[in-house]
């Protein structure tokens, strides 16, 4: 009876509605689009920006297209170390991306699964370090780095990497790993595998979607990481993507050119990433969001 | 709820490879830096012990102190600002948008890219018309002339044109937070409030808003705590400056150690900066248990 009814009201409701609400609908799209712009154009006009001349920079013609592009900005860019920095940070952050999940999911299994006194008191000291940011703790360990004689070197970067990326994984993988039902491992164990062999042949295997929300946080936290470059790395043959760029573009002062394309290059890995794996980014992060 | 008994061993073999950096990384320098606090100490030389001068010095006597306090405060309540827009973006994706994923994904970018390319680009869009920069060449094509700054370098803009910046870069991550948020909430929902009468804006001010609370809540915190921390976009883009204009609680302690080499003292900056940081933490879930019990 009561769909009946509503059927009738809505029927009636319908027309009024529509009409204002089209008018309503045209200005929220504008203002949504709007909005699109005001997002993606700076990075657009930096594009643009990059293929011009210093003339046609200068000039103040900020909307019109170059007259012809400059790929020799690209190529005066790429002269300044771009592929050493690249490999650079694609080894800190591989690296660290693997550290991460592996002590963490071994640390979160264990919060999760055994019975053991001090579980909580090692989830909250993990919880207390999210709330700790990452540039407290930059001058003493510049000099515990430089005590120990690894300032300077990727291991310096790495240390730190690995450990602050840890609270949000283990939160994650701990939530997740709650939820497996006990009886797979009952089953396992009356098989008589073995706790490590659980967690790599059975826990691991269907922890694979809080892993790839794990992964995908600590790529881009680490990835586009600059402070801590900058501070614990020196030489030029170890800086990351963040910190080679901002070096680059704060020496190259006049070619306006080359610093436009030398930052288009900057974002270029990620932004492929992006177009790849968009929603599997967004999502990851909103999840790690939430869930911390 | 845990069934695995396992022996001592197995438990130190699984978590102290983990804990044990994390405590060294994290928790050490924390205890270090608050023990150097009480120095006074160049960072190489002899250090002095000077008790809790530094905390006297810096909270009564620095000039510089209290307004970069100042700034991190405001940089904190304009972040904070964002959160209501950002639902109300949120609340028109779910409303008229059929399919948000292109829209999501164009307000999402920023948010995925580095410090460094963010603040480099925008210190080029601020850059003077003469250097080619957007910002001031707009303004003169559309006969603003007089508007037209040296964003960055005047004292009294140059906060403003950051905190700009750093709305900029995140308003697409509290507006994709607040879209899932209320993705979330089930549209049965939604469909029974239509019944009693209750849509469009009526259904947000009676569901949109009371469920989205939780959400709320992280986006206050994870923006609250993110403007504390707010460091290398102003180390970017500023440094501090000009004559420490932009200088905000990090930048301080930043530009202490490492330019002025006042370590001890920099260090108590630091020790300040995570005391506030967990104070207000604890702070912000207070208020927020008590406005979720009146609601729910």
């Amino acid at each position: 009876m009561n769909t009946s009814q509503t059927a009738v009201m809505n029927k009636r409701a319908v027309p009024a509605l529509r009409k204002r609400f089209s008018f309503a609908k045209a200005i929220a799209i504008l203002f949504l689009s709007v909005l699109v712009v005001t997002q993606v154009y700076p990075l657009l006009w930096l594009f643009i920006y990059s293929l011009k001349s210093n003339e046609e920079i200068l000039s103040a013609s900020f909307f019109s297209f170059p007259q012809s592009f400059q790929w020799s900005n690209y190529s005066a860019a790429l002269e300044g170390n771009y592929f050493r920095y690249l490999l650079n940070s694609l080894f800190v952050t591989s690296v660290t991306m693997l550290c991460v999940i592996l002590l963490s999911s071994l640390a979160a299994y264990a919060i999760s699964r055994f019975r053991w006194k001090y579980g909580h008191l090692v989830m909250l000291l993990f919880l207390i370090g999210m709330m700790i940011p990452m540039q407290a703790t930059l001058l003493p360990l510049m000099i515990i780095f430089k005590n120990l004689h690894i300032l300077n070197t990727h291991a310096s970067l790495i240390l730190p990497y690995v450990a602050f990326s840890m609270p949000i994984a283990i939160f994650i993988l701990n939530g997740f790993m709650r939820s497996i039902p006990h009886e797979i491992e009952e089953s396992a164990i009356v098989d008589g595998a073995s706790v490590f062999r659980i967690f790599i042949k059975i826990i691991l295997p269907v922890s694979v979607p809080p892993v790839m929300t794990v992964c995908i946080l600590t790529f881009i936290n680490i990835w586009n990481e600059y402070i801590l470059a900058a501070t614990f790395i020196s030489s030029e043959k170890l800086k990351t993507l963040p910190f080679g760029v901002n070096s680059f573009v704060s020496q190259y002062s006049v070619n306006y050119g080359a610093i436009g394309a030398y930052l288009v290059l900057g974002a270029l890995p990620v932004i492929i990433i992006y177009f790849l794996l968009a929603d599997k980014i967004t999502q990851g992060m909103v999840a790690g969001a939430v869930k911390g | 709820m845990n069934v695995l008994k396992v022996s001592r061993l197995t438990i130190a073999a699984f978590v102290l490879p983990c804990l044990l950096i994390y405590i060294s990384i994290v928790f050490v320098p924390i205890l270090v830096s608050l023990y150097s606090g009480l120095l006074d100490w160049n960072g190489i030389g002899e250090a002095t012990f000077v008790g809790l001068d530094n905390f006297r010095n810096l909270l009564f006597h620095d000039p510089l102190f209290w307004p970069s306090v100042r700034r991190t405060l405001m940089f904190a309540v304009f972040s904070m600002f964002e959160i209501p827009v950002a639902l109300f973006v949120a609340i028109l994706l779910r409303r008229y948008i059929r399919k948000p994923n292109f829209l999501v994904s164009s307000y999402f970018l920023p948010v995925i890219l580095s410090v460094v390319i963010i603040g480099q680009l925008w210190k080029t869009i601020y850059n003077p018309g003469s250097m080619g920069g957007m910002l001031n060449q707009l303004l003169t094509a559309v006969g603003l002339e007089s508007w037209t700054r040296v964003w960055l370098s005047d004292p009294s803009v140059a906060m403003y044109s950051l905190y700009f910046v750093a709305l900029w870069q995140y308003l697409g991550y509290h507006t994709l937070i607040q879209f899932t948020g209320i993705m979330n909430i089930p549209a049965e929902v939604y469909e029974a409030a239509k019944i009693d009468g209750a849509e469009a804006f009526s259904a947000d001010r009676y569901i949109t808003f009371p469920m989205i609370i939780p959400i709320f809540k992280i986006s206050i915190v994870l923006s609250f705590i993110g403007s504390l921390q707010a460091f290398d976009m102003i180390m970017v883009m500023t440094g501090g400056g000009p004559a420490h204009a932009t200088d905000v609680i990090s930048t301080l302690m930043y530009n202490m150690s490492f330019l002025s080499m006042k370590y001890g003292y920099g260090s108590s900056i630091a020790a300040f900066l995570v005391i506030v940081c967990l104070i207000a933490t604890l702070l912000i879930n207070m208020i927020f248990n008590k406005s979720e019990k009146r609601y729910t």
